[in-house]
């Protein structure tokens, strides 16, 4: 078996008293395009400062192509391309300077790559860093982090500064030069819609752990909801895992993980139902914010209730 | 070979194509033998996954409306138009399945559903006389 390029096992991170990372776990295929999901706080950031060796864990192991990023956090970055969330570069350099200043600490680095980039995602080479735009800033740090031409390309949010035609042409570049590569993509994202069609894997980040990790087609056909008389809910099968659930007249509108499983039930059991199709913004919002009538409330509603 | 993906639908990526594709197929717009567009160069075109559009070229090689052959790429099958309106019947119930489903919910009778679809066709045939004046 080949080994994974980014394994996460039970990690646990804190910063002082806030328990960010709580026995965290996940894995990444190598040639696969990952997509890292979770609100704002979850924890995305901390976990992809850690697998760079920007920050150290309080607990667990993490393995990036095979190394430790604790330990050998520069034969890493070598091999990886990175773009953080709010990357600050040197301001009185200009764009093109600054591509030429990065590219002797890269062996692999690719000149001409870097300005074909440049030129897609449209960063002004003669203009000094301190006054592009937030989106120029974002693209200019594309570039950086994917002309050496990584094996393994880390990017926190990327789409944030670009407009929707720019990110329908990195969406692109990153299927033509990263999936047809056979390279591995790991980024995190709140544009779901957006992730849909690129990702070959989601995993979803709640409260410091993964909640979910599946194939998107797969988390599509195994997540719906279904609506159902109120007193049939049981009929769903002990196999079905309720994820929200919510009174709709006579009726209950429930979101289940195993739906085949829980439709056959329904089926065997002759229960009149209607089973919705859901989108995956729907989905990642049952695993975030689902309640489940009947159920202890979750930490988070404790939290966020006054 | 024109298709248009939907984001954010209810209706998974790989099904809108499949569902298109089969379309195109149906209506004789893609005709028994033409080349499709190879993966790489559909994925790039639609920015969809690679393995996205290898699959769904699986499936409708499965479903008997493509052929792959060795080297040369996707086809249309020779004998497609058969196939590919079986897989489209099929998928009409289902459509029309869900409208009954939702008209029951509403209330309505099944004369009553009736009545609305010879409606609507009725509609669509005043339509199809207005656009070819």
């Amino acid at each position: 078996m080949t080994q994974p390029a980014i394994d996460i096992q039970a990690v646990h991170k804190s910063f002082r008293h806030n328990e960010v990372l709580r026995g965290m776990s996940l894995h990444v295929e190598r040639g696969h395009t990952f997509a890292f999901l979770g609100r704002n706080g979850a924890g995305k950031t901390t976990t992809i400062q850690m697998l760079l060796g920007l920050l150290n864990r309080d607990e667990g192991s993490i393995r990036v192509l095979g190394l430790d990023p604790e330990k050998e956090p520069l034969a890493l970055r070598a091999q990886v391309g990175y773009l953080a969330e709010d990357q600050t570069m040197y301001g009185w350099m200009k764009c093109g300077d600054i591509l030429r200043f990065l590219a002797p600490f890269y062996p692999t680095w690719d000149h001409e790559l870097a300005l074909k980039y440049a030129k897609d995602f449209e960063v002004p080479l003669g203009q000094k860093i301190k006054h592009l735009s937030k989106g120029q800033n974002v693209r200019l740090g594309l570039v950086m982090a994917l002309a050496h031409r990584p094996e393994l390309v880390i990017l926190d949010d990327p789409a944030l500064g670009l407009d929707p035609i720019m990110r329908k042409q990195f969406n692109r570049d990153l299927i033509t030069h990263l999936q047809g590569e056979g390279r591995t993509f790991f980024y995190s994202s709140h544009l779901l819609y957006e992730v849909e069609p690129v990702a070959d894997v989601v995993a979803i980040l709640k409260e410091g752990q993964i909640v979910r990790q599946a194939a998107t087609e797969e988390l599509r056909r195994d997540v719906k909801q279904i609506f159902l008389p109120r007193e049939a809910v049981t009929a769903l099968g002990k196999d079905a895992s309720l994820l929200d659930t919510r009174p709709d007249g006579d009726e209950v509108a429930v979101t289940v993980e195993g739906a085949e499983e829980a439709i056959e039930s329904l089926r065997r059991k002759g229960v009149e139902h209607r089973v919705v199709d859901l989108n995956l913004d729907e989905i990642f919002e049952a695993y975030v914010t689902g309640k489940v009538e009947g159920q202890e409330t979750s930490a988070e509603e404790v939290v966020l209730t006054p | 070979m024109l298709l248009r993906i939907e984001k954010g639908s209810a209706v998974p990526i790989s099904r809108q194509i499949i569902g298109q594709i089969a379309m195109l197929c149906a209506s004789g717009k893609l005709e028994p033998g033409e080349r499709l567009p190879s993966v790489r160069e559909l994925a790039r075109e639609l920015a969809v996954n690679q393995n996205t559009i290898l699959r769904v070229y699986e499936r409708l090689v499965s479903d008997g409306l493509l052929e792959m052959r060795h080297g040369q790429g996707t086809f249309v099958a020779k004998d497609a138009p058969s196939s590919s309106l079986a897989v489209h019947r099929e998928r009409l119930v289902e459509e029309l399945r869900q409208l009954a489903r939702q008209g029951i919910s509403l209330g309505l009778s099944a004369d009553q559903i009736h009545e609305l679809l010879a409606k609507a066709l009725e509609q669509l045939h005043t339509e199809d006389v207005r656009c070819s004046m």
